[in-house]
């Protein structure tokens, strides 16, 4: 079936449903709630379904894997919640979709996240957490879900490949590679979108501030085959910290850091002599704000990274976004984001300088409308900017349907 | 003077003896809600409490507003509405006082109030409010926190209540007349009985 056809089905038939619909899947959700133990044990499943269409000139943007100039891509997230008592929290995340080429792959379901939360005390000073799960660093993670997200993809940092990759020094630009379409996966942004690592994370809140730091098996920007401790061991470990205040419950801002080897084992061959992985690390400054007040949210964060390159030096990146969203009515809301990374140079082997990347900006701009509590509609157009590149600017439209269960 | 004043007494007092009570078979205890908290790192709260099932019954007939609109409240305290369950005749309005230290949202989608009263927080004056000017089933929701769900049932009658956690039920100051007694026990399930009202009388009525 036609992706816009089908997305339009799917909307129509919410429309027509309308308060049933919503009243049938909140009873799939009770349904779907389970307590045990005189109500100490509850356990919660739920789930996404994404349908999900671009359409893009040029080179597919992002984390987007595709050939041609449109792609269509439905996923299906289940949830999965536990609370034991009051000081036990598990949670999970499983996904069902074609991965990160939907044009090519065949359906797979992988387990994202696994984890379990110990909060020992009651005003939530101090809470440990082991497993595989989102990074701490910055402020996106807690709406990069569909769900939650003004948007249907992630700002401009968690997404745009740079020119480092994690495989070897590259070819190209003085040891840093130019990223070639087919082989745009090789490559690194500075955080892979929500980087769902494996390790361990303590977190808490002191008064107006909070506080996080996790060790995680692999870098910020390293890619989701790293992220699982079995496949890629804990021999290279990223720390990660993040400091928040709260001055009001309309504000929060935070400083996060990070240190961690971003190579992995492809690149052992072409390291200088007398060096290692553990010697080429990313490092991460960010500083993050959130604001919240009545129909209006607004969020920033700036990161500044630095990548150690085998034969070329460090090579520095640093890259901010300011994002906007609004409540018009109970069903209708609109966002608009403005991203912008800039790279710095790095020695060529002649002496001179080169710029580890090219210099890009992205304005992203959104509407959602939701057709009942669970169900909504998402039309996103992008515009890009990206020096030196073949087409300079290059547009994105995307439409994204999804239903919560 | 004397004879109105005896004359009204008699009269509120055969009112309010016009009673209907009995007992409805509630449905089964609901689990709690689990609260969704992956991606806070500072989480605070454990196991939700259930809210026991309970019916509202009320009186349908064709009687007039009350002059003054009431004014009920709905908290949201411990991230759940408290109530969870509320009944309000049509024009009342409702106010949602935050009780907890984190921003909170009511919105509904139901297609009897459509409103959205944005983030609020505890010191926020006014507190946020909505008039319920149309009878039907309001679902309550907070955009924040995804468990949370509230119900208000408005009604175009000021004879209502809600049930007791055993099932009992007791609508006191009725006028006499032949009605329709409901008892609304979900979404789904409203149950109704006819009912004829003598003035100064008990009747026992009971669901099933």
């Amino acid at each position: 079936m036609n992706p816009l056809r089908a997305i339009s089905l799917a909307c129509l038939a919410t429309a027509a449903l309308s308060a049933r619909g919503e009243d049938l899947l909140d009873r799939a959700d009770e349904a779907l709630t389970f307590a045990g133990c005189n109500g100490q044990v509850g356990a919660h499943l739920s789930g996404l379904l994404d349908l999900e269409f671009y359409q893009f000139n040029g080179d597919p943007p992002g984390l987007l894997f595709a050939d041609g100039h449109e792609l269509w891509n439905s996923r299906l997230t289940l949830l999965f919640d536990a609370q034991i008592g009051s000081h036990v929290y598990l949670f999970a995340q499983a996904r069902l979709d074609r991965g990160f080429d939907p044009s090519a792959g065949p359906l797979q379901a992988r387990l994202e996240e696994y984890a379990l939360r110990w909060t020992p005390g009651d005003d939530g000073r101090f809470n440990l957490q082991a497993g595989r799960f989102a990074t701490i660093v910055g402020n996106y993670i807690e709406r990069h879900q569909s769900w939650e997200n003004p948007f249907i993809n992630a700002p401009l940092i968690y997404e745009h490949m740079t020119e480092l990759s994690d495989a070897g020094p590259a070819q190209n630009r003085s040891g840093v590679g130019a990223v070639a379409e087919e082989s745009k996966y090789e490559y690194l942004p500075v955080i892979w979108g929500p980087s769902y690592a494996t390790g361990l994370a303590v977190s808490g809140r002191l008064g107006k501030f909070d506080y996080a730091a996790e060790l995680k098996n692999s870098a910020l920007s390293s890619r989701p085959e790293t992220w699982d401790a079995g496949d890629h061991g804990f021999a290279y470990p990223t720390l990660s910290a993040r400091l928040g205040y709260r001055p009001d419950m309309a504000w929060a801002l935070g400083m996060s850091a990070s240190e961690g080897a971003y190579l992995t084992d492809q690149a052992r061959a072409g390291l200088p002599s007398g060096t290692g992985l553990g010697d080429f690390k990313q490092y991460l400054l960010g500083q993050d704000l959130g604001f919240a007040s009545g129909h209006w949210q607004l969020w920033a964060e700036v990161y500044e990274a630095r990548f150690d390159v085998p034969h070329v030096g460090n090579a520095d990146t640093l890259g901010y976004y300011l994002e906007t969203k609004y409540k018009f009515t109970p069903n209708l809301f609109g966002a608009l984001r403005w991203n912008q990374q800039f790279f710095d140079s790095v020695p060529k082997g002649n002496g001179g300088m080169d710029p580890s990347g090219n210099a890009i900006w992205r304005i992203d701009t959104a509407v959602t409308y939701r057709f009942t509590p669970r169900s909504q509609l998402k039309l996103q157009y992008s515009l890009q900017h990206e020096d030196q590149a073949e087409a300079a600017l290059s547009h994105l439209v995307a439409a994204q349907f999804t239903l919560r269960f | 003077m004397k004879p109105f004043i005896a004359l009204l007494l008699a009269s509120t007092l055969a009112h309010a003896d016009t009673v209907i009570e009995g007992h409805v078979e509630l449905p089964k205890a609901k689990a709690a809600p689990v609260i969704a908290k992956r991606y806070e790192i500072v989480t605070k709260g454990g196991v939700l409490s259930t809210n026991p099932p309970a019916a509202i019954v009320y009186l349908e007939g064709g009687f007039a507003k009350p002059a003054v609109p009431p004014v009920r409240q709905i908290v949201q305290k411990d991230l759940v509405f408290q109530p969870s369950l509320l009944a309000v005749q049509t024009g009342t309005r409702v106010e949602f006082p935050n009780r907890d230290d984190t921003y909170h949202n009511v919105f509904s989608f139901s297609p009897a109030k459509r409103f959205d009263l944005g983030r609020h927080r505890p010191e926020d004056t006014p507190v946020p409010s909505q008039v319920f000017d149309k009878a039907g089933l309001i679902t309550l929701r907070c955009d924040i926190h995804e468990h949370m769900r509230g119900i208000i049932l408005v009604l175009d009658t000021p004879h209502f209540t809600i049930s007791g956690t055993d099932g009992s039920f007791k609508l006191a100051g009725l006028p006499a007349g032949t009605y329709k007694l409901k008892v609304w026990l979900d979404s789904r399930t409203t149950l109704e009985k006819s009912v004829t009202l003598i003035s100064g009388h008990t009747t026992q009525l009971n669901f099933p």
